[in-house]
């Protein structure tokens, strides 16, 4: 087994300012093998795909192919050494044919060619990913996620790729569309190429791979035998207990007062209706992965997703917010997960952000002077340890960290009864996650119920007092304080149906 | 003495250096003005006289009051009203038509007040229809450019594309031609607007909103301050702004016409494009959430001099057009650079 490997890396470290993405990190894979590579969020997974397939040409450390030293500088000259990437963002062109799109580069084509040529020299590729039935000449917009999937990977095989990274090939896609795949992953191996496979669902990684590499904060934790570990070793490994520390200690008990009672709420994503009831006091997590339904069941009760059918009770009162605006009326305030898309006015000052919700606060009969709005913006600042110096700076100018404390801090603004928040920590480097674990941990003992979504297994573990599960737009079960264990939740969002037989 | 140097430890040029620093744009702004006054002084006859800057502001004030209501519709991120110059037209046929027929019943014939009304109206019912369409999510280019041909239409349609004549002596003669301690009316009512403007964009809620709105529409509707109703607000406060100029222009002239805003009347040119190349010489972003009507004012002021200057040059019509054409394309250039460097983009 142990042949010489076709691609090696050693002792490979990559440092971006002040954040080290990897650590010495080693990776290998042989002729023919499927190599899983897993690691949570911000475990530098991406950036060893981008060291790998010539992405990124900035880092220390030894890059072997055949056990010849190689140096890409471009994503081009992978390629020529037989490495090719399919993103999770496909880079197909819709109104184009399949045919086309797999030689949209135009090498080994004459320069006239028909679509009918070129159908015919796209055949073999499409047989080999098991596209058998889909005839060349279709648009790409007519095939499903999954096939463009497979058209992407037939495009990489036609320019003679031997390492396939393949980055979380399913993660948009359905289960009948998923085994596709992975049927296609194990033809293409069998039939000599090296594949790295880069998912967060577990029961594939284990359906699938032969070895896996773990990555965690940087730093490769050996390469594992498939078949000498389980579930529970694997993520004991990717999440390394030590880091439990930076949350905060959970509720003592939860109060059987409900807050929030949401009834059959119904929005686009999620395949059934969803009922839960939300404590006073409480942090409340929505686990699931992303297209499980509960980043979409969260913008709903905000108003900012329309929902088919249900309703709200809050306060005594029942209703069903239609715009964010009818939802803040009612002290419900919703930190959406991009906070660069609708969580933040990038180009305004800090303080503008933090009172834009509540400017009726800051105002007598619509004028604001500034005296009180200044008060007003420092005292939330303070709150949320932003830097009151910096009030006047343009928000777009702070770190992720301090971006996120902003978008979060201005929900305060609003006195609110109910906090909703779509990944807390998406892009915050370690210590500001810390911060923001505490500070949610605090408004929670105030009285304010919190929900939120995650798609972090830590913080889903760690974070709440009550954690409900989510698996491909359905509500799975419930779990409350010390109940909550990660392989039990990893679990339910990855197999809660035993599809796979782990 | 010495408490103010405590007060002010820079000194006097360090600070003036830093206030450049902090307002790139203005500081172009100024400079550029400063340099065309000192060409003035010395190249061109007549140049340093009361007279010739009264006639340079009043020329500013026509289109600095529609550049000041075009400007919340660009700072609230909605782009541009194009139909700036059909708005007018349509607005001066309906006060012109209220001055010399009274719409019909010869009791309201010159009635000032009644006139006005209606021209006001006209405004507000096509703002508000334009910015409906937009706040629903039209392109603001295509709504307003739809906007300008049924406007413009119904204007020459109406006026049967004649020239609509009210004799003198008439109620709107103070407007049109009066003056107030030695200014025109329409200066004060430049002055009176842009001060308006500022405090509202500066000190109240709405203005903030027409900023915030403006840097991010989504952010915008996640706090709650849709632009649906954004967008129907600065369009009526700009066409009522275009509304406005019309009536004091026709009570000039004594007489209205459908085509009195477009490049072959006038001799400023094409009023859309002269508002519009006021907006962006101002140094307004474009794209919104970034500007305020204090610049659009002195943008204003800054092509009226420049425009002055080639007519005391004793150029034509065509090549002030030009002119003006030059400044939108060098004030997109030079602001484009500058703002790069000192906002944050992304």
């Amino acid at each position: 087994m142990s042949t010489n490997p076709i691609l090696k890396i050693s002792k490979v470290s990559r440092t971006f300012g002040a954040i080290q993405a990897l650590k010495e990190a080693n990776f290998e894979i042989n002729e023919g093998e499927i190599m899983g590579l897993v690691g949570e969020n911000g475990a530098g997974k991406s950036t060893l795909v981008k060291i790998i397939s010539g992405f990124d040409p900035g880092f220390k450390g030894s890059y072997q192919i055949n056990g010849k030293e190689v140096k890409f500088e471009t994503p081009s000259q992978a390629e020529e050494s037989g490495i090719a990437i399919a993103q999770q963002e496909l880079s197909l062109i819709p109104n184009m044919s399949v045919a086309e799109n797999i030689f949209l580069t135009g090498a080994k084509v004459k320069k006239f060619a028909t679509l009918n040529t070129l159908a015919k020299m796209a055949r073999p590729y499409l047989d080999e990913v098991g596209l058998t039935e889909v005839d060349p000449t279709t648009r790409i917009n007519l095939l499903s996620v999954g096939e463009q999937h497979l058209v992407e990977v037939a495009r990489l095989i036609s320019r003679e790729a031997k390492i396939l990274i393949l980055d979380e090939p399913t993660a948009a896609l359905g289960e009948a569309e998923s085994r596709r795949i992975l049927e296609m992953v194990e033809r293409l191996a069998a039939n000599g190429k090296s594949i790295i496979y880069v998912s967060h669902r577990l029961d594939e990684i284990f359906k699938i791979t032969k070895r896996i590499t773990i990555l965690r904060d940087g730093v490769s934790q050996g390469i594992q035998e498939t078949k000498d570990i389980d579930v529970n070793k694997l993520v004991e490994i990717m999440l390394g207990r030590e880091l439990a520390n930076m949350f905060p200690s959970k509720a003592d008990h939860i109060s059987d007062d409900p807050k929030l009672e949401v009834k059959e709420l119904w929005p686009d994503g999620v395949l059934e209706p969803v009922s839960f009831s939300a404590f006073k006091g409480e942090i409340l997590g929505l686990s699931g992965q992303l297209g499980s339904g509960a980043g979409e069941v969260l913008a709903s009760i905000a108003g900012a997703l329309q929902s088919r059918s249900g309703s709200l009770t809050l306060n005594g009162e029942t209703f069903l917010p239609k715009s964010p605006s009818h939802a803040i009326k009612k002290k419900i305030a919703y930190c959406s997960s991009d906070r660069k898309k609708d969580g933040l006015f990038l180009g305004r000052p800090i303080f503008e952000n933090l009172t834009s919700p509540a400017l009726g606060a800051i105002s007598k009969y619509g004028f604001n002077f500034g005296s009180s709005e200044d008060n007003y913006s420092k005292n939330l600042a303070k709150e949320f340890l932003i830097d009151v110096k910096r009030m006047h700076d343009e928000s777009g100018l702070l770190s992720g960290g301090n971006q996120q404390k902003v978008a979060l801090g201005k929900w305060l603004s609003i006195k609110p009864d109910v906090l909703l928040v779509n990944e807390p920590t998406r892009g915050v480097d370690v210590g500001a996650k810390s911060e923001i674990y505490q500070r949610m941990r605090e408004l929670a003992a105030r009285g304010i119920t919190i929900i939120f979504a995650s798609t972090d297994i830590q913080e889903i573990t760690y974070l709440p007092d009550r954690v409900i599960t989510f698996y491909r737009g359905m509500m799975i079960d419930e779990h409350r304080l010390e109940k909550i264990k990660t392989p039990l939740i990893l679990k339910e969002i990855t197999d809660p149906f035993n599809e796979t037989n782990l | 003495m010495s408490a103010i140097i405590e007060n002010n430890q820079l000194p006097f040029s360090a600070k003036f250096l830093q206030f450049y620093k902090d307002r790139t744009l203005l500081a172009i702004l100024l400079s550029l003005f400063a340099v065309m006054f000192i060409y003035g002084i010395f190249f061109t006859e007549n140049y340093l006289t009361i007279t010739n800057f009264k006639a340079i502001i009043r020329d500013a004030a026509l289109y600095g009051i529609m550049a000041i209501g075009l400007t919340f519709v660009t700072l609230s991120g909605n782009f541009f009203l194009l139909s700036l110059k059909e708005t007018a037209s349509i607005c001066g046929v309906t006060f012109a038509m209220g001055m010399a027929t009274g719409f019909g019943s010869p009791d309201l014939a010159g009635n000032f007040l009644v006139s006005l009304l209606a021209a006001l109206a006209v405004g507000v019912v096509s703002g508000v229809i334009q910015g409906y369409f937009v706040g629903m999510g039209g392109n603001p280019i295509v709504v307003t450019l739809g906007g300008a041909g049924i406007l413009y239409g119904i204007g020459a349609w109406w006026s049967d594309n004649l020239v609509i004549n009210f004799t003198r002596p008439h109620d709107a003669e103070w407007l049109g031609t009066g003056s107030f301690l030695g200014l025109p009316s329409i200066t004060w009512s430049f002055i009176l607007i842009a001060i308006a403007a500022e405090i509202v964009l500066r000190h109240t809620n709405f203005g903030r909103k027409v900023y915030l709105v403006g840097a991010n529409k989504a952010a915008g509707k996640a706090t709650g301050h849709e632009n649906f109703s954004m967008a129907i607000i600065v369009f009526t406060i700009c066409s009522v702004c275009c509304a406005f100029v019309a009536v004091a222009f026709v009570a000039q002239m004594d007489s209205a016409q459908s085509n009195y805003f477009s490049a072959e009347f006038g001799s400023s040119g094409d009023m859309t494009i002269l508002v519009i190349a006021t907006v962006m010489v101002g140094g307004n972003s474009i794209m919104g959430g970034y500007g305020s009507t204090l610049r659009t004012s002195l943008g204003a002021i800054f092509i009226a001099m420049v425009d002055n200057m080639m007519v005391l040059q004793g150029f034509n019509s065509g090549p002030r057009i030009v002119g003006v054409g030059l400044m939108i394309v060098f004030s997109i250039i030079v602001f484009g650079l500058f703002a790069k460097g000192s906002r944050a983009q992304e």
